[in-house]
């Protein structure tokens, strides 16, 4: 379903297949030069894609330590009597002092919330005469730190060792608030929902990629190696696959699956169905070049010398689609990226009390006409969604230009 | 010579069609458990649409039994099973969905071929000027804006707007004279329709041109959409084309002979360029659909996507196979079609 986004057969069209034909490096190659520091050497010219380069890996680091910088859990929530902050505007943030109007360390002021007798709606009022002190390195709810928090639950839970962990980069005391980005119905706080959500929809695009990839170059492999029935057989299937809209075909497959089911077992779903209906395009291409390949000398001479199928076609055939695999592989996942948020928008990807920036939309979207014209904030995952599938765009564009020699400057 | 092209490229649909629609059959036979039983056991299921649907397809056959059946009750009857749901049969409940999105698709495509043409001639001809340098950037965020998303800022910009325009409206100003016309309805502050397919309260009342005048209102902001996410694509492409046919030997050739550069450009380099956008058609239908299908979703567009979501959270599976069916039918077609017209255009592909 990439309704927008990038498709990664038609973004490497042309140029690719020299590349690889013609691996002569460009003019700028000294003698001993290894083809992956000329590629990178080439790579940082690009500018916007250097600018990528530093922004996702700041939104994977930010979504890696999303515990730590947020300073709320992921579904703590503030909903009920005093404490309710459901719907919660950004909290103002104080820098100078009231009476002597000098700068003095960040504060804020409670809020408690105030239902307007007439339109029934609350409000948010500040408590001007309490300042609470926003503090750093603060003690917040238990999470366990990454990388511990990638062994299994299970796991952990046999070991019996405590691995939390406390500190949390900033917050406030109670019962003073701090949203950066406001609060949603729920009154749990935006900011760390966005950097929790990050670690889903940036996770998803990569892992599906990766299967689409595997699966595409493999299959593609095979058809263009060893060609003849099953080359038809697997490129009929690609076609098969290629006639059903891949949104629909992705709905369907998801139909399979119960709706409601635990976040952990729709996170497999998802990255499985959309690795397994995306391979297509990709097979297509490696099936093209793998044919062109196969008539090489040096494909030859590894036959010649006894080498079998598999290995030939995994050692020699193969490693000769590397450029086009990895332009593909970084063009795939924005597209999925897009894909995973319109499910989650959709109600049939990530559910709650989980995270994702489409599941944050559809619950902005659910709020009708006031989210837009009273919590603009909500809005916020999809400036997000909007950031990373520019990223990843750029970072493919600019391996596009780094690994084709025909571009060298 | 051009009909046998047309002959032999639809004999190549049948046994594409074939795999597809067994695809979406073994798809939805994987869904767990035997459904007919299931439904024989539920009171709230129609006896007579469970009896209609045993008479036609055979369902305690094999499965290939039950697809040949199914297949054959399709292209016989246009008969697609039973909606439990909707309590109707499948093709009933379809068909307006189908035409309300193809509405939805038509006007969109017809309107991203229209821009993309001069917008990517302008930006090739032109390369590295400002103008470019805006198309480029323009399109790289088309590329990066998820559809759901686009329409949900465009609403709230009309929605915020509302307040203003309330005003105005009230005001018996000159700019209310001006403004009335060219708004979809100021008396409540909208500038644009913000949701469904018609005004639901007024349209029976409308003569035929009102009605006409009504959907087309509500075609602005979809279409606006889902056109921005498939120019950003198209330009790009078809820029590219540009830049290498400009390149090209035969177009300094023409150049130097002393033809108008206009014809040089529009004669020698587009005629070639445009290829890939023809074929270009098939590969847009399903994107088209599927980010048409969002958009609908948000502005409750009674078209295919939200019907096929909401048949997915209720298990209504003949629904989600008959809209896999007709979406593959539709998809193919438009590959058909995309095929003709490329080989119309380039003899090449109609003699290989």
């Amino acid at each position: 379903m990439t309704d927008r986004g990038s498709d990664p057969a038609a973004a490497t069209q042309a140029p690719l297949p020299e590349a690889v034909a013609a691996p002569s490096p460009g003019p700028a190659a000294p003698l001993g030069t290894s083809q992956s520091s000329i590629v990178w050497g080439q790579f940082r010219k690009h500018r916007l894609a250097m600018f990528s380069l530093y922004l996702m890996a700041a939104l994977y680091g930010a979504a890696l330590f999303a515990d730590f910088i947020a300073p709320y859990g992921e579904g703590q929530s503030f909903r009920r009597g005093e404490m309710n902050r459901s719907y919660a505007p950004p909290t103002t943030i104080y820098w100078t002092d009231p009476e002597t109007g000098r700068l003095t360390r960040p504060y804020v002021h409670p809020v408690a919330p105030v239902r307007d007798a007439q339109t029934l709606r609350v409000a948010y009022v500040e408590d001007r005469t309490r300042a609470y002190p926003i503090r750093f390195f603060v003690e917040g709810r238990p999470y366990v730190p990454p990388p511990l928090s990638l062994v299994p639950v299970g796991i952990r839970n046999a070991l019996g060792w405590d691995w939390s962990a406390t500190t949390r980069l900033y917050g406030v005391e109670f019962p003073a608030t701090i949203y950066l980005w406001g609060a949603d119905q729920f009154g749990r706080d935006v900011f760390g929902r966005v950097l929790f959500g990050a670690r889903i929809s940036l996770t998803i695009g990569i892992l599906a990629s990766l299967i689409a990839l595997v699966l595409g170059t493999i299959l593609g492999g095979i058809a263009g190696y060893v060609g003849g029935v099953v080359d038809d057989v697997i490129m009929r299937l690609v076609e098969v696959f290629a006639t059903i809209p891949s949104l629909f075909l992705l709905l369907a497959l998801r139909a399979l699956f119960p709706i409601e089911i635990n976040p952990t077992a729709i996170f497999v779903v998802l990255v499985t169905i959309l690795g397994f209906i995306s391979w297509g395009s990709i097979a297509r291409v490696v099936r093209g070049l793998a044919l062109s390949l196969r008539e090489e000398e040096y494909v030859l001479a590894a036959k010649a010398l006894g080498g079998r199928d598999a290995r030939v076609l995994l050692r020699h055939v193969l490693p000769g689609t590397a450029a086009y695999a990895i332009v593909a592989f970084s063009l795939l996942i924005p597209s999925f990226i897009l894909t995973e948020a319109g499910l989650s928008f959709l109600g049939l990807g990530i559910s709650e009390p989980a995270s994702s920036w489409g599941l944050m939309l559809a619950v902005a979207q659910e709020g009708g006409i006031q989210t837009f014209t009273q919590r603009p904030w909500m809005l916020l995952p999809g400036l997000f969604i909007f950031i990373a599938v520019l990223g990843f765009n750029f970072l493919g564009d600019g391996l596009r230009d780094a690994l084709d020699p025909k571009l060298r400057k | 010579m051009v009909i046998s092209y047309v002959f032999r490229r639809f004999l190549q649909m049948v046994p594409t069609f074939l795999g597809a629609t067994l695809l979406a059959f073994l798809i939805i036979q994987a869904a767990p458990g035997d459904f007919t039983d299931r439904f024989a056991l539920d009171p709230n299921i129609d006896p007579e649409q469970l009896q209609r649907m045993r008479e036609r397809f055979a369902l305690d056959q094999p499965v290939l039994v039950q697809y040949a059946n199914w297949m054959w009750s399709i292209v016989r009857y246009g008969y697609f099973g039973e909606s439990f749901s909707y309590r109707a049969p499948v093709d009933a409940v379809i068909y307006p969905l189908v035409l309300n999105s193809m509405s939805l698709v038509v006007v969109s495509l017809f309107f991203t071929y229209l821009l993309t043409i001069p917008i990517a001639v302008y930006s090739a001809v032109r390369q590295y000027s400002i103008g470019d340098k805006v198309v480029t950037f323009l399109s790289f965020l088309g590329l990066a804006i998820p559809n759901f998303f686009f329409i949900l800022v465009l609403i709230t910009g009309v929605l915020l707007m509302q307040p203003t325009l309330r005003e105005v409206a009230g005001s018996g100003t000159v700019l209310e004279q001006v403004l009335r016309p060219i708004t979809y309805d100021i008396d409540r502050g909208l500038a644009f329709p913000v949701g469904g397919m018609r005004t639901s309260q007024v349209y029976e009342g409308l003569s035929p041109l009102g009605r006409l005048q009504d959907r087309m209102w509500h075609l602005v902001l979809p279409v606006l959409v889902v056109t921005t996410a498939s120019l950003a694509s198209l330009v790009r492409v078809l820029r590219g084309q540009m830049l290498e046919y400009l390149r090209s030997d035969f177009v300094r050739t023409a150049s130097a002979k002393g033809l108008h550069p206009r014809t040089v450009v529009y004669k020698h380099a587009l005629r070639n360029a445009l290829n890939p956008l023809i074929s270009g058609i098939g590969t847009l239908l399903p994107s088209l659909i599927g980010g048409a299908g969002l958009v609908e979703f948000v502005i409750r567009w009674p078209g295919i996507t939200p019907a096929f979501v909401a048949a997915v959270k209720a298990q209504d599976l003949y629904i989600v196979m008959g809209l896999l069916t007709v979406s593959a039918v539709l998809l193919m077609l438009g590959n058909f079609l995309s095929d003709v017209l490329l080989g119309l255009v380039d003899p090449r592909i109609r003699y290989s």
